[in-house]
């Protein structure tokens, strides 16, 4: 009896399909951490936690915005994580608020335009700072910054509009 | 697109590698990245599993099959293979393999040709949660073949003597249908009951066995009881057959059958 031919199509193996991501995502996280540890570090939970969950893809098309939403939650989680311990610290007796202030006049004395942009991006609200990383450092599309947001394009739009017009409005 | 996206666009298309404005080699930290990751799949990598498709008397079959044995076996014709897929895929890596097909599709040939030997395979039995299913189906497998055994047989054998609904799902959930011989498996009534690839598929395959099955789609007249343990088998209406433990009971299209699989005949009854 010879074999049929396959009448439905496997999704390419996990390493196959995420390939052509690599790239992109360690950008995406280098430039939301701006840490090369933490980079490292959040790309390799990132891999492992899409290899885990990639049979639960329905549709291979979802892959890029699926994976950046897995990258994005990750960096969330750990500056949440970061702000916690830094208020445990703050109980103990250290003045953070004065801290931040020092630390903010610094910076916008600082000479160089870049790290300045990477301070403004980092206070932008949680939404408009990871949906302006996915438009300009990323490269994705509104809708596919849309699903790995989980809201709609025009949302996504309005976010990275709302980014832009906060960094001019410090820029000045 | 502005410069910066149409840029990273570029860079995605073209696989080039590129420089992080700091000076930092995107490349490089993936590479790095990647070490770690080896590491932890050491641990984390799902087994790999061959898949392909196969044409029997039965219909299309999806089957699966890893290192371990046959993993899955499914009806294409009764229903959707997405879910089958899906199911393997959270357990494995699949691979297209169609060697590994023609195999499985060779030793399909063989059992419907009458050699039942093939039957024999290792089966993977990854699909399969819960420890109750997993001991039925490994009851199942040593029910010879052309005999058959009730739901309620069934149960009584696992250790569950009202379990006979509970048998009835872990039929109907089988993963591994011909090799883990569900189709062997009857009402207590003595008709044969359903089948997840449909009665007509279970006739089919009990015919293949050599249990023929009547019109009437019951145990045919002549059919006898055998007795596992005792290696004795008797006519349905023997009061020894009668007092027997169900769960070593099983159903033997003919005495014919029941000789071959090493049972001897009742005394008090002597069935021919």
């Amino acid at each position: 009896m010879p074999p049929a031919k396959f009448t439905f199509s496997l999704p390419p193996p996990f390493e196959e399909a995420v390939r052509s991501l690599e790239h992109e995502i360690m950008r995406f996280l280098l430039r939301t951490t701006g840490d090369r540890e933490d980079s490292l570090d959040l790309f390799q939970e990132t891999w492992l936690r899409a290899y885990r969950a990639y049979p639960t893809l329905k549709s291979e098309d979802g892959l890029r915005p699926w994976i950046f939403r897995i990258a994005s939650n990750l960096c969330r989680n750990r500056s949440r994580d970061r702000t916690r311990r830094a208020r445990v610290i703050a109980n103990d007796g250290r003045d953070v608020a004065l801290d931040e202030e020092r630390a903010a006049a610094a910076t916008r004395s600082s000479p160089d335009g870049a790290l300045h942009l990477k301070d403004m991006v980092a206070r932008l609200p949680g939404k408009q700072g990871r949906a302006l990383m996915m438009r300009k450092f990323g490269g994705l599309e509104y809708h596919e910054i849309a699903a790995a947001l989980d809201c709609s394009a025009e949302s996504a739009r309005a976010s990275v509009y709302q980014a832009l017009k906060k960094l001019k409005a410090a820029a000045r | 697109m502005t410069k910066m996206n149409h840029k990273a666009a570029t860079d995605r298309e073209a696989g080039r590698v590129t420089v992080d404005d700091r000076g930092m080699e995107i490349d490089k930290m993936v590479r790095e990245a990647h070490s770690g990751i080896a590491f932890a799949m050491k641990t984390l990598r799902r087994p790999a599993a061959r898949v392909g498709v196969v044409a029997s008397p039965v219909g299309r079959l999806l089957v699966a099959e890893s290192d371990r044995g046959l993993a899955a076996i499914h009806f294409m014709a009764v229903s959707d293979s997405e879910r089958m897929l899906t199911a393997l895929r959270q357990r494995f890596d699949l691979i297209e393999n169609e060697p590994a097909t023609e195999k499985i599709s060779r030793a399909l040939g063989r059992y419907f040709a009458g050699d039942y030997t093939v039957l024999e395979h290792p089966v993977d039995m990854s699909l399969v949660e819960s420890d109750f299913k997993r001991r039925a189906y490994a009851r199942l497998r040593t029910v010879p073949i052309g005999s058959v055994i009730t739901y309620q047989g069934l149960a009584a054998a696992v250790g569950a003597p009202d379990g006979q609904r509970a048998i009835g799902n872990t039929m109907a959930t089988n993963p591994v249908p011909i090799f883990v011989p569900c189709h062997r498996v009857i009402r207590s009534d003595g008709s044969i009951g359903n089948y997840g690839g449909g009665v007509e598929r279970k006739l089919l395959l009990l015919r293949t066995e050599g249990f023929v099955v009547g019109r009437d789609l019951r145990v045919p007249e002549g059919a006898v009881l055998g007795h596992r343990r005792t290696h004795i088998f008797c006519r349905e209406n023997c009061s020894a057959a009668q007092r027997a433990d169900h769960s070593n009971l099983l159903i033997f299209a003919d005495s014919e059958h029941a000789r071959r699989a090493g049972l001897r005949p009742c005394r008090l009854c002597a069935p021919a």
